[in-house]
């Protein structure tokens, strides 16, 4: 199953970002809504190949706007963005998104939710159909694949969601704080089978979440936002080894890490 | 969250109940009318209601065909009423310059009394069959044309906005979400247009015909044969609750994943199709 995924590039567990073609490119990147309230401003980043980048800050700093900019749902005001040297004007295909709400269709079965791309890009065949259950599979729904969303808990629904998007076969995950409506020890979770199965099939993903601790331990990088206007204050490099154990959140260097970009939302906070 | 049935063995002991009740009501009932304590006028005995329904359905069989002729004008004018609203509310919500234009109209239609416009329909179409047909078919209008019309109106935006992050365009939009989505409030504007048929054709009934259940009943109680009244009365209401168990039951097969047995089906059916393919 995840043969299949792989584009033929080796994925290495030392993430060098330097080396390898960037991905997603902003520059000067600004969003304006009626004309005077600023949710970004110039905005400039880069993000590599397979690169984890984590977007935090408080409410009101834009990165969820910087979300939806790079998803193709919100026009640009200004500057420049593009995904695979492709500018971004409208969704694409090689763009995925998960939202905070899993929004499955309740008269849908979790194989027929998860079939629901497909079916937008043109006709189902049985390679998409077997597709669909091998990653209902993946996410850890084997035996749930007929069941009704109303059946499901929040976070196997938000399953259901990761595998709706990895039907896709985007290879540009955007992840709009996907757990945040859950309780902890299924965050907790299901942020650890997301690093898995993102690192498995080496997607380039960007994790929007307002929680420092965890924005820092999933990330390669992580762009602190600050609001009034919404700006990209800096990116800082996450220099931990993958795979990572939730007991790295109580080492000494991660605290430091968590302190250093505490400062940086300084009086945001 | 879905609905759950009571444990087996607590309806058997609840209905076992309510028939004891029951039972025990109508012989009071009988006792009270047989000493005259209560006016065999005003609620005939129970054992003279019981011998006016073998006699009404089994030897003079007169009130087949009164039920016929009510239970066409439910039945038709449900169809077409609902039929319309629902198509017209669909069109509406599609396309703006319909609602804009249509919308004054269907105000002023809803806020008039179905009850004052019987007789002015009545003048235009005549005494006849279509007369009936129309009045039962303008009550049966309104509910669903006002709740289709916001249901389409009125869509989940979290919906719209996973959709367009898949590219998906209008016209999938609207088959693949809007009209499922609906179809609870849909059904729910066709069960009230349902509830309302009943009491629509009677009305148009008791305001000039001269065959029906309305009719029938007007004759009992004018002549003063109330135990034959109460008969057709009874008749009315057992008719009533079966169009209302009917709507139930088509609403919990449409709108199954909001009912947990039928989910249940809907799983298993829905399995073995996909292992058939």
């Amino acid at each position: 199953m995840v043969a299949a995924w792989k584009a033929g590039e080796a994925t290495s567990k030392n993430i060098d970002l330097t080396t390898r073609a960037a991905v997603i490119k902003g520059d000067g990147v600004t969003k304006t809504f009626a004309g005077t309230v600023v949710a970004l401003e110039d905005a400039s980043f880069s993000i590599a190949k397979s690169a984890f980048v984590s977007l935090v800050g408080p409410s009101g700093c834009g990165k969820s706007t910087l979300l939806r900019l790079v998803a193709g749902l919100l026009p640009l005001s200004k500057g420049t963005l593009s995904v695979h040297n492709k500018p971004v004007n409208r969704p694409r295909r090689d763009v995925g998104m998960m939202f905070q709400k899993a929004t499955l269709l309740d008269w849908r079965t979790a194989v027929e939710n998860v079939l629901l791309p497909t079916e937008i890009a043109g006709g189902v065949t049985t390679a998409d159909r077997k597709r669909a259950i091998d990653l209902l599979h993946l996410v850890g729904l084997k035996d749930f694949e007929f069941s009704f969303p109303t059946q499901l808990s929040g976070g196997m629904q938000q399953r259901v969601a990761l595998a709706r998007l990895l039907q896709t076969g985007a290879d540009v995950l955007l992840l709009d704080e996907p757990f945040g409506a859950l309780d902890e020890f299924t965050r907790e979770r299901l942020n650890l089978e997301l690093l898995r199965i993102v690192g498995d099939i080496g997607a380039t993903t960007l994790f929007v979440t307002h929680n420092i601790g965890e924005a820092i331990f999933l990330a390669d990088q992580v762009m602190v936002m600050t609001p009034r206007p919404g700006r990209l204050a800096r990116i800082v490099k996450v220099p931990f080894e993958r795979p990572r154990e939730i007991s790295l959140m109580q080492s000494v260097e991660f605290n430091r890490l968590v302190a250093e970009v505490r400062e940086i939302l300084g009086s945001h906070l | 969250m879905a609905v759950q049935a009571p444990r087996r063995g607590f309806r058997l002991w609840s209905l076992a109940g309510h028939f004891v009740i029951l039972i025990g009501l109508i012989g009071l009932l009988e006792l009270l009318t047989r000493f005259d304590i209560v006016d065999g006028l005003l609620f005939p005995r129970p054992s003279a209601i019981f011998e006016s329904f073998v006699r009404i359905y089994f030897i003079q069989g007169n009130v087949w065909h009164h039920l016929w002729v009510t239970m066409s004008q439910v039945l038709a004018g449900f169809f077409f009423g609902s039929v319309l609203g629902t198509a017209l509310a669909v069109a509406a919500g599609v396309n703006e310059t319909l609602r804009r234009y249509l919308k004054p109209y269907v105000v002023i239609l809803d806020a008039t009394p179905r009850i004052a416009i019987g007789p002015l329909i009545i003048a235009w179409f005549g005494f006849g069959f279509e007369a009936k047909l129309v009045i039962v078919t303008l009550v049966c209008f309104f509910p669903p044309f006002v709740n289709t019309l916001t249901g389409m109106l009125t869509t989940d935006e979290d919906r719209l906005q996973m959709m367009r992050s898949l590219g998906a365009s209008k016209g999938q939009i609207l088959w693949k979400v809007m009209l499922p989505a609906m179809v609870p409030t849909v059904m729910a504007g066709v069960r009230l247009a349902m509830a309302a048929a009943l009491g629509g054709a009677l009305v148009a009934e008791f305001v000039s015909a001269n065959e029906g259940m309305g009719v029938l009943m007007n004759r009992y109680t004018y002549t003063l044969n109330m135990p034959s009244a109460f008969a057709s009365l009874f008749t009315l209401t057992i008719v009533g609750f079966a169009l209302y168990r009917t709507m139930e039951i088509v609403e919990a097969k449409l709108v199954f994943w909001r009912n947990d047995a039928e989910m249940q089906n809907a799983s298993r059916r829905r399995a073995r199709a996909w292992a058939a393919r």
